[in-house]
Formats: C-alpha cells, structure tokens, sequence
C-alpha cells in the first residue's frame, strides 16, 4: 500500500515514514500542500495522511480543494489541533478520521489499515483468498492451517494481487506499489519476492502472465 | 471614622451646623444684650424722671407703688445727702455723686445705677446687671433651641441623600465585584454623575489594558501548547522507533534520533522561558552599564565549539570596550539567539558579529552568509512560532528565537533591520541601541 504522507516537520514525517515502512507500507513524505498535490498527480496513492499547520497553504484549505476537484482518497488528519471544532472542520472538510498529536505509531497504522478496508468496501480486517488467509495488522499469513512467514514486501505484494483477484499487474504498478520515492530497486526486486512468494505458497498461486505480469486466480 | 464618604460627610456637616448653630447664639445673646441694655436703661431714666414728679416726703413711698419690678431698687436723697426715701430699706446702694449711669459693684452684686438730681433732690434707681444677662440668655436660648431640635433630623437627612447620591458609587463596586476574574468587558458609562465618569473611564481603560494582556497571555499559552505538541510527537514516534528496532544498527539511529528529538524539546521549552522571562509585563530588572564588546566576546566564545563543528568561521569585530545601559543577560541572550540563528542557517562561510558606534547610536550587527530571509517574510519572522517555510533547519528551531531577540531591543528602546549580507546573499541583522554613554 502507498501512502503519501504530508507533514512539515522533518522529525515527525521522518519517524512516520520509518514507522510506517516497518509496517509495510510504502511511504512518499512531501512536507508542504503544494508538493502534495504534484505527487498526488504523478502517483496512484491509496491514502493521504495530512497535517494541518502546514506552510503557506493550510492542510485544511488543501483538503477542501481536493473534495471540490472530486478526488476521493482516504484523508487521515494528523494534527496539534485538539479541540472539538478543529475535529468537526477536518471531518465537515473531506477528512475520514483524525488523529491528534501525539499519536502513537500502532494506532496510526490501525487507523490506517481500517481506512483502506473501509475504502476497498471491506469490513473484515482480514484479508482472504481461498485457502490462505492474510492479517495486515500482524502480517501473518496462513496458508492451509499453516502459518508461514512472509516479508514486509513479500506481504505487500501478496496483498496487492489479492486486493483484486484475476486482474494483472505489471511489474511496474507492482513495483509502484512497494517502492516509495529515493528508495533502492534493484531491476529485477519484484521477480525475487514473486519467486520467494511462489515457495512459500506454491508455484501455481501467482501465475506469470507472459508480457503483462501477475495475477492469482479468482478463488474457485 | 473610618474612610466612608458618607461618615465623613455627616460629621463635617454636623460639625458645620453646630458652628453655625454656636455663631448663631453668640451673636443673638450679643444682640440681645445690647437691646435689653438699651431698654433697661431707658426704664431707668423713666422710673427716675416719673419720681422726680412726685412730692416724696420722708415717710417710705408705699410699697410697690414705683415700683413696676421687685428687681428695681428706688433711693431718694435730699441735697444735703439725707435720704428720704429707700424702696429696699435692707438694700442701701451708695449714693452716687455723678449723675447719669454707672455700673456699681456692691454687695457682691453688679448693679446698673441712673442717677438724676433736680436741684434739690438725689435720685438713684438700681437694678443687678445679672437680670439683663438672664434676659439676655433666654432670648438666646429661644433662639437657638429649635435649630438644636432640628439637628438630629438634619442628620438624618444628611444620611440619606448622601447616601442616595453615592449610589452610582455602590452599584459600580456591587458590579465589579460580581465579576469573575476573565470578565473584563467595559462597565456602562450611562446614568452616571459626572464626578464619576472620569473614574469609570480610567476603570475601563484598565479593563480593556488588562483585558488585551489577559488575551495575549491566553495566546501566548495556547500557542505555547501547541508548539510543544510537535517535538513531543516527535520523540513519542522515536521512541516507539526504538522499541521496535529489530537490529543493532536500526535501534543506533531510532536512537540518533530520539535524542536529537529530547534535545529539540529541551531547547523550545528553554526558549520559552527565556520569552516569558524577556516579558514586557515582567518587572524591569535595574539597568546597570553593559559592555557590549564583553557580551559579543563571551557569547562568540560560547558558539565557537558549535561553528567548529559546521566547519564555520565565526569572527568578532569589536574595536574595545563600549558601554551602554541595559540587561547585560538579557542582550546576551539576544546576541546569543542571533548567532544560534545565523550558524543554524548557514551551510558554508561564516558568521561575524560586529559591535561598534555610530552616530549616537550603538550598533550590533550579525551576519552571515547562509539561506538568508526573504524580503517579504522579514516582518513576520519577529512572530511568535512563525518560521519561514522551506528553511532547512526549521525543525530544530523554536520559532522564538527572533521573538526573543525583537522583545530584548523593544526593552532596550532598540530597532531591528534585516537585509541580505554582503553581495546580497545570506543575512544581515542589525540592531541599534540608543548609546546610553552620549
């Protein structure tokens, strides 16, 4: 999953995004409104998380641009602003939940993780696929009463061609989704995880579609 | 008496009426005095005159027939000085040579005497003086007796319109005092007389001073908490990062980290109290003679190991002693702050501070040769919290310093400039201080 996180404070954004990531989600961290919208243009995110008391424009004005221009990404707030009124204009402003500092890194990503199930139409916080069963909140998987242990981007991966069954993804969407900004790919990153995952599971549970890339089967 | 206006008024009042009341009766008994001497002098003459007229032989006059008073006392002589007639046989005044009035003093008793001679008789008609003075009081004491019954109602009265005319008085001190402390809107100046519309305006005017402190101290706070709310994020997420760190090395940084996030904490809460301690409100510490060039040494000294580490070259300029008077901690922790700023800010170069005098004025000046201000952000840097967008090192910043640093030369009636450093680049802040030694 990759999440675009909007927070002006270095030491907050930095301790966000490494938080994050060892959850297993792929962080892009922008600290002002207007770098936000550049990388919400060149990037498909499956979350915003938005500080308010960003410079020059205000998080609350730039969400309220965002509804108006009908973007429909899940917005979580993250901000200082503790009182009753502050929560009621972030939520009247587009935002889908919000959360006031301090925060603490499990229930950010909780938070987070409810959002995405929430936004994909899912109430079940697990995520299943025949036979094999996948925890995003402890990244465990289970595959025919068997536990087996998976990587925070062997999991993400996974996730990924579960979240729509029989559709194909390229390696480069794959490689989007794992991959934030300035972070080290080698060429052949996703081939490797696929190959891990293809142990693990099975080699006929992620098939290679030739040319196009991977896709599981819808479930039988 | 205590200190009521009330109280005060009744008693002066009283006292004023019962001077008046004093005066009153002594000038009527004086009065009085001299119109029973006149009419009592007058009897005189005529009871002598009436006794000239008749034929006294030496036989006593039958009693009470001359005598229009038992006070009167009646002596006849004959020109020889034998006496024939006494009305008062018991009570025998000498016989007076002179003729006319005269005051006797006799038998322990002052009396008035007429005397009147006709050719061959001496008469001589008497009475105490103490009849007039008992005249004369009692007619004083009818006078006065119905102002000193009146007294009383007059206090009365006096209480009660004064009381009624202090009620404006009363109702303002009954509506301040039901206020609560953060009530400080103005009290309504309508209906008041107009002895007290200076003082309710001089009472507005302090609610509206104290209302504006009140407002900015509220500001101040609920900035202040705020602020606080991120470095405290902060360090929560790092020390979270700490817990979870799987290796050796990851938990080094989440370490790293968590410091530099304990160090920023530390330093935004130093800053506010260094603010608050720069508040204008606080009492003025004395001003004693500072020599500036000693701050600039000791505060470069002080900054010295952190321009080392930045590969920075901080330099002095200072040609000796000058002094001004002013807060020596205070304006070093000025000088401090813009030399924290100024190595914060800058990358490559270096810092110099300069102190010297100019034209009646003491000029400090600091500049380097780092990211600079731009123009357009100049006034708003002195805010609160502000900090200009894009800076770098925003984050470990306070957002106080330059706050700190306006609030300093404000207190010592100094003016802050910023502009860009030599060859337009980096940041030039110069302050001028009034020269104190001039």
């Amino acid at each position: 999953m990759r999440l675009l996180l909007v927070e002006d404070d270095a030491m907050i954004g930095d301790a966000v995004r490494t938080g994050l990531r060892q959850e297993g989600f792929t962080v892009d961290w922008v600290r002002a409104a207007e770098a936000g919208d550049a990388a919400l243009k060149a990037e498909a995110y499956a979350l915003l998380l938005l500080d308010l008391g960003l410079p020059r424009k205000s998080g609350l004005d730039w969400l309220r641009e965002l509804r108006r221009r009908g973007d429909r990404i899940p917005v979580l707030i993250l901000t200082a602003r503790d009182a009753v009124a502050d929560r009621v204009a972030g939520l009247d402003s587009g935002a889908d939940d919000y959360l006031v500092k301090p925060f603490d890194l499990d229930e950010l990503s909780a938070r987070a993780r409810a959002l995405l199930r929430r936004h994909a139409g899912r109430a079940e916080p697990l995520l299943r696929h025949g036979e094999l069963t996948l925890d995003p909140a402890t990244h465990e998987a289970n595959y025919k009463g068997a536990t087996i242990n998976l990587s925070a981007r062997e999991f993400a991966l996974l996730a990924a061609l579960l979240e729509r069954p029989g559709a194909i993804l390229s390696r480069a969407q794959l490689e989007q989704r794992l991959y934030g900004w300035g972070e080290e790919v080698e060429s052949n990153a996703v081939e490797v995880h696929i190959h891990h995952l293809r142990r693990k599971l099975g080699a006929g549970f992620i098939r290679n579609v030739r040319g196009l890339g991977y896709t599981v089967s819808k479930p039988p | 008496m205590t200190a009521s206006i009330r109280g005060r008024l009744l008693a002066w009042l009283l006292g004023a009426l019962v001077v008046a009341g004093l005066a009153i009766g002594y000038s009527a008994y004086h009065r009085a005095q001299e119109d029973i001497d006149e009419l009592l002098d007058y009897q005189l003459k005529q009871l002598a005159f009436s006794l000239s007229h008749q034929s006294v032989g030496s036989a006593p006059l039958p009693p009470g027939l001359l005598l229009p008073e038992p006070d009167f006392i009646t002596q006849v002589w004959d020109k020889d000085g034998v006496r024939m007639f006494y009305s008062r046989p018991n009570l025998a005044i000498p016989m007076r040579p002179r003729p006319g009035f005269s005051n006797v003093e006799w038998n322990n008793q002052a009396w008035r005497v007429y005397t009147q001679l006709d050719g061959f008789r001496i008469i001589q008609v008497a009475h105490p003086l103490s009849l007039r003075k008992e005249m004369a009081a009692d007619l004083t004491r009818r006078a006065v007796t119905p102002l000193a019954a009146l007294l009383p109602l007059l206090a009365l009265g006096i209480w009660i319109i004064v009381g009624h005319a202090l009620r404006p008085l009363s109702s303002i001190s009954s509506a301040l005092r039901a206020r609560t402390p953060s009530a400080l809107e103005p009290l309504p100046r309508r209906d008041l007389p107009e002895e007290l519309v200076p003082l309710v305006g001089s009472l507005n005017d302090l609610l509206q001073r104290l209302s504006h402190a009140l407002e900015a101290q509220r500001q101040f706070v609920a900035d202040a908490a705020h602020e606080l709310r991120s470095p405290l994020t902060a360090v929560q997420l790092q020390l979270q990062l700490v817990k979870r760190a799987g290796s050796s090395e990851e938990r080094a940084a989440a370490l790293e980290r968590l410091e530099r996030g304990v160090q920023r904490s530390t330093r935004l809460a130093q800053q506010l109290l260094t603010l608050a301690r720069q508040d204008p409100q606080q009492p003025e510490e004395a001003d004693a003679v500072v020599d500036l060039d000693r701050v600039a040494r000791e505060v470069v000294a002080d900054f010295e190991p952190m321009a080392q580490r930045d590969n920075l070259t901080l330099s002095l300029d200072s040609q000796g002693p000058l002094r001004i008077r002013g807060n020596g901690d205070s304006l070093r922790v000025m000088l401090g702050n813009l030399v924290d700023n100024a190595i914060r800010y800058t990358d490559r170069g270096g810092v110099t501070v300069r102190v010297h005098r100019k034209g009646g004025a003491v000029i400090l000046e600091v500049e380097d040769t780092g990211t600079g201000i731009p123009a357009d952000e100049r006034t708003r840097v002195f805010d609160r919290f502000y900090r200009v967008p894009g800076q770098k090192a925003d984050d470990e910043g306070s957002g106080l310093g330059l706050a700190i640093v306006k609030r300093v030369a404000d207190r010592h009636a100094g003016r802050i400039t910023l502009d860009s450093g030599a060859g337009g680049s980096g940041l030039r802040v110069t302050v001028r201080l009034p020269d104190g030694n001039s």
